[in-house]
């Protein structure tokens, strides 16, 4: 059966972190760390989850659950250390805060790297792709000549969001990036979404606004310690999600 | 996926070389004007003290040009996984193609760099002759060598960020320990260890070979050069494989 978008088979994800905050040689040898430099954090333990094609998935837990550690795995960005990651559909770049922006490059330049991360970009559907980005993010070409560094967080992020739903993707995973850009533009941004997901694509989406979740997906995942305690309906996991917060 | 990894790595190489020349006026020619500098340094200050070495200018040339291909190749690598974090963090690109395009788009520069300089030599006393051609396979170890080198540091640098600082220190002790200014015979024999132990040393010699005495690349020193990359080359990728996966969390 390939009906499946994303199937993960108890995936644990790990990696080393420094021990005592040790960033620098210095600190390493002062504080005498070198007996155990690093240490293996686990983020996720034992994740099973299977996301059928054509369903929008809502992601929700406190900050620091795993969250976007698991749209790593899923992604390919991060190897599990046990367990089986499998995807059927080609992958979009993560549209993550910051993501694959080059801070001295134009905004041109920047959608030119987004588009062809997103393997989208040829040389005959360039100059219209461009355009298209450009109109959807509200950018003038004035502003898009300039270095993304001259660019506020909104402003990047319209960006970053633009160049990855120009084109109908097949998996789609955001990550709290809708959160910076003005209202306008969010309602803007849902509605695309929601025609996206209309189209058949699969969503992964990871917000903190559980109203958003609400009017974007019918299932939900609660994610704590970077374990999976809740998944199914939007509405029960929105409670969940509230229920961690006031007890 | 696989289809747009050629054309990604283009654009990466593409985009570094912008990146690096971008908002200068000369551009291209910051990169010449480094060994030129220095060039004329050298000889102003040296010339007279060093009157042994025939064509002195020539030789302080072929030397300085592979120094700093080595200094400007490893301190980018030093940095290249820092400076790409944001692309790491959202793309399942292999991490090599960052460190492979970063030294990539140096090499670029490296190579049509020795183009003029080249003229230059030519005009400094060096003879044409078709043991030139050995620059080529000297090159493209001494690359791999460098991209050794650098994914060491560059792999080391994302979890130590004063390796980077410690590097640049470094650099100009490399230099003065390096033969590029002198020969080698005017260091004090119980110093000499110094010298042999500096892995630069061995790669001069079999590219003053070519440039210098327009001869093909000694043997003795070509294996050892060869040896040298190997050990680099292997122990840069053991460092890279034990680390690769946990760069992002701590990019």
């Amino acid at each position: 059966m390939m009906d499946h978008a994303i199937k993960l088979k108890d995936v644990s994800v790990s990696y080393l972190q420094s021990w005592n905050g040790v960033t620098s040689l210095k600190d390493f040898l002062m504080k005498a760390s070198f007996l155990h430099p690093f240490r293996k954090h686990e983020v996720l333990h034992h994740i099973d989850l299977e996301i059928p094609k054509g369903d929008a998935v809502s992601l929700l837990g406190p900050n620091g659950c795993g969250k976007s550690t698991l749209l790593r795995t899923i992604a390919g960005i991060m190897k599990p250390d046990q367990g089986i990651v499998d995807v059927t559909v080609p992958v979009s770049p993560l549209l993550s805060l910051g993501a694959g922006l080059e801070m001295e490059l134009s905004g041109y330049d920047n959608i030119r790297i987004a588009l062809i991360m997103s393997g989208i970009y040829t040389r005959k559907n360039r100059r219209e792709l461009i355009d298209k980005v450009a109109e959807f993010a509200e950018l003038t070409s004035e502003q898009l000549k300039k270095p993304a560094k001259m660019f506020s967080t909104g402003m990047l992020a319209r960006l970053m969001f633009s160049s990855v739903v120009v084109h109908q993707p097949q998996l789609l995973m955001v990550d709290e990036v809708l959160s910076v850009g003005d209202w306008g533009f969010q309602i803007k941004c849902i509605k695309r979404i929601r025609e996206i997901i209309d189209n058949g694509a699969t969503l992964i989406f990871v917000s903190h606004n559980p109203k958003e979740a609400r009017q974007i997906c019918k299932r939900g995942i609660c994610l704590i310690d970077g374990k999976i305690v809740y998944d199914g309906n939007i509405n029960k996991a929105t409670e969940v999600y509230n229920g961690m917060f006031y007890q | 996926m696989k289809e747009y990894r050629g054309l990604t790595l283009i654009l990466l190489i593409y985009k570094n070389i912008q990146l690096k020349y971008k908002q200068t006026f000369f551009g291209f020619f910051w990169t010449l004007l480094h060994p030129a500098l220095y060039l004329l340094i050298f000889v102003a200050i040296f010339s007279n003290v060093f009157q042994t070495i025939p064509h002195y200018p020539l030789y302080v040339l072929s030397g300085l040009l592979f120094f700093v291909y080595f200094s400007e190749g490893t301190n980018r690598l030093c940095a290249v996984f820092l400076k790409n974090s944001h692309l790491i963090k959202s793309i399942g690109l292999p991490k090599s193609s960052y460190a492979i395009t970063e030294l990539g788009s140096e090499f670029v520069g490296f190579i049509l760099g020795l183009i003029p300089f080249t003229v230059i030599m030519l005009f400094l006393g060096l003879k044409i002759s078709l043991n030139m051609f050995y620059i080529i396979p000297v090159i493209l170890l001494y690359t791999v060598f460098i991209y050794s080198i650098g994914i060491i540091l560059g792999s080391l640098n994302v979890f130590f960020r004063d390796i980077s600082i410690l590097w640049s220190t470094l650099n100009p002790a490399i230099f003065y320990l390096s033969p590029i200014a002198f020969t080698s015979d005017i260091i004090p024999v119980n110093f000499r260890y110094l010298v042999y132990m500096n892995p630069l040393f061995h790669f001069l010699q079999i590219v003053r070979d070519v440039l210098y005495f327009g001869r093909p690349p000694s043997l003795h020193y070509s294996l050892i050069c060869l040896g040298i990359t190997v050990m680099f080359y292997f122990l840069g990728l053991g460092i890279f494989k034990l680390t690769k996966n946990s760069f992002i969390s701590n990019l």
